[in-house]
């Protein structure tokens, strides 16, 4: 049986020496721990937060933003992290995710989807998101439950995301509360809670991490008490900003930072921007199944939603990125509408009299770029550490390149006879009208097997310290349009598997 | 005779009203002036929606090079035909956002020209 110990209960200057530390009780770092359940490595997780949420500790958070949202606003401190505000979408990478795709500079993962393969079982399982399904079992599955509309023949085809569970009102997995007896029922693994890791620590000749500053929050807001702990490993599990964050305050020993010789922490921050009534979808029928527009229950815990997207061979061919475009709600034509659809339903000899239209979103994949970035501010938090300075953009290119996938979309659709689409953003204003985020903090510590264009290798390990590896979507080095969670654990599980080897 | 009178008024009133109902809603009777495309635009359904359409297109080429490229590809064929053969080949237009057979945009095009 392990232990939850709040670290404000614990005397200052308390040291432990673990095999294996992980900084953040995340998905990430929760999932880590419980892969390594079955080794005799002696690990300690430190969270930040307790196990719920506490201003104080959120405020740790805040930090100024340019393009983007608070910073405070869009992650949760405490465990379980970024679960426990999820909105629970999943859906694997695809295969050109992975891929150095030359018309997406700075693209490319060291390895391919076949490497995270093995793992995504174990992921779906951990975000409880039923029997894998997915594009192998999406289209049977759904046709029992209403007819698919057919997209026709193309680049863009109908995929589906698969929901961690929501069964009533409760709301899809999340790790702290959900795993929280798993955790405390592994024998070899103790659970630091409030405590914030301050430092990593570098030997003086750099090679390895020596040790980690903790220190707890106090109660009159500063710092409380402090601790040294000495991990033979370390996993830094803290989300896309705090991994960046961490690594790039732990100067003392590299000035600009761990992992930062060639000053790629902190750069090619991306999320997933998903901007909102893009697109409007008309179906000359008047009807549209129900796994379209809302989460559909499938039976056997399976929660399907169908969106369009497009191929892996159309997405070389017509040089776009990942995207996943999804049906809203319910939209009225206006005159020049009902004249587009009366007059080409016409020309195609089809039936428009009971056609109806809906507003369509979408997920997007951005182009890396190296300018959208985390540094750190002249501001500091109330244990002393430097706030975050983000700086966000998306650029029209990446619009553009959704655009042509829109119109693909409407093509295929005018080619099955089914419907016609209308592309409702041209400027920028237009896009960015009605912008939301997936608040997925992606590739601030991206992978690559070149310590010159990434801060980790293909093993997660940074690169130039053995003893030091990162977790999370912050390693990711392209993003392609998948919501990452499940991609991430799965990708950590991978991690799990390395370090039994190189721990052993 | 009285009674027939207004029986017949009434008839006269209720089928002008049905005539220019028809005329202004359905576009039955209604006549256009001719126009030097009037054998593309007779292949229309809903000439003045067409028309509504026609007027966001905002890559007007000279009407009548649109309507000798029209005319080539409909030839002795159909615009159904012209547009399906479109969407096969991907030659699409946009106007007002709509993605369009390339023919059914340049028809809406000429309709509002005309």
């Amino acid at each position: 049986m392990s232990a939850f110990i709040d670290a404000r209960t614990l005397p200052s200057g308390t040291a432990q020496t673990p095999d294996l530390a992980i900084i953040g009780g995340g998905p990430a770092g929760i999932a880590l721990a419980m892969a390594l359940a079955d080794t005799r490595l002696k690990i300690l997780l430190l969270e930040s937060g307790g196990m719920n949420f506490d201003p104080a500790v959120q405020k740790m958070y805040a930090g100024q933003q340019t393009g983007y949202e608070p910073l405070d606003g869009d992650r949760l401190r405490y465990l379980g992290g970024g679960t426990n505000h999820w909105g629970g979408w999943c859906r694997p990478m695809d295969e050109s995710d992975f891929e150095a795709r030359d018309w997406v500079p700075s693209s490319g993962w060291p390895f391919g989807r076949a490497a995270l393969e093995p793992y995504f079982p174990r992921a779906q399982s951990l975000v409880e998101a039923g029997v894998w399904t997915y594009d192998q079992g999406g289209n049977a599955l759904a046709a029992s439950h209403g007819p698919m509309l057919q997209v026709g023949k193309g680049g863009i085809y109908t995929t589906w995301f698969q929901f961690s569970k929501m069964r009533g009102d409760v709301l899809p997995t999340q790790f702290g509360h959900r795993y929280a007896q798993d955790l405390r029922a592994q024998a070899n693994l103790t659970v630091w809670l409030n405590a914030n890791v301050t430092g990593i620590r570098l030997a003086p000749n750099a090679a390895s991490v020596d040790h980690l500053d903790v220190a707890t929050l106090g109660p009159s807001g500063g710092a409380g008490k402090q601790f040294t702990i000495r991990p033979r490993y370390t996993v830094l599990a803290c989300g896309g900003i705090e991994n960046a964050r961490l690594l790039l305050v732990s100067n003392d020993v590299m000035k600009p930072g761990i992992g930062n010789r060639a000053d790629l922490v902190g750069r090619y921050f991306a999320d997933n921007p998903i901007p909102r009534d893009v697109a409007t979808m008309v179906v000359f029928s008047g009807t549209l199944a129900p796994y379209y527009a809302n989460n559909r229950d499938m039976g056997h815990g399976t929660i399907l939603r169908a969106a369009f997207t497009p191929s892996d061979a159309w997405r070389r061919q017509a040089r776009v990125g990942g995207s996943l475009t999804t049906v809203e709600q319910p939209v009225t034509l206006d005159d020049v509408g009902k004249a587009a659809v009366a007059t080409t339903a016409a020309a195609l000899g089809v039936d428009a009299s009971g056609a109806r239209a809906w507003s369509l979103g979408c997920g997007l994949e951005l182009i890396p770029d190296p300018e959208r970035r985390v540094r750190l501010s002249l501001e500091t938090d109330a244990l002393g550490l430097p706030r975050v300075k983000l700086a966000n953009t998306i650029s029209d290119e990446d619009f553009a390149r959704y655009r042509t996938t829109l119109a693909e979309l409407g093509r295929q659709l005018l080619a099955s006879k089914a419907g016609m689409l209308r592309i409702n953003c041209t400027t920028r204003e237009e896009w960015m009208k009605n912008m939301d985020w997936g608040h997925h903090h992606l590739g601030t510590t991206r992978m690559h097997d070149d310590p010159r264009r990434g801060v980790v290798d293909a093993n997660a390990m940074v690169h130039g310290v053995p003893n030091l590896y990162v977790a999370g979507s912050s390693i990711f080095p392209s993003y392609g349009a998948s919501n990452p969670t499940m991609n991430l654990i799965a990708l950590t599980l991978r991690l799990a598997d390395h370090l039994k080897t190189v721990m052993a | 005779m009285r009674r027939r009178a207004v029986i017949a008024g009434t008839g006269a009133v209720a089928a002008g009203v049905a005539a220019v109902g028809l005329w202004r809603f359905t576009g039955l009777f209604r006549r256009y002036a001719p126009t030097p495309y009037d054998d593309l635009l007779s292949q229309l359904d809903d000439r003045d929606r067409a028309a509504l359409l026609g007027r966001h297109a905002v890559d007007m080429a000279d009407a009548r090079m649109t309507a000798q490229e029209l005319r080539t590809r409909i030839g002795k064929g159909s615009l159904a035909k012209a547009a399906f053969d479109d969407v096969q080949a991907g030659r699409m237009s946009e106007v007002d956002g709509w993605i369009l057979p390339r023919s059914v945009a340049q028809m809406a095009t000429l309709a509002a020209h005309a």
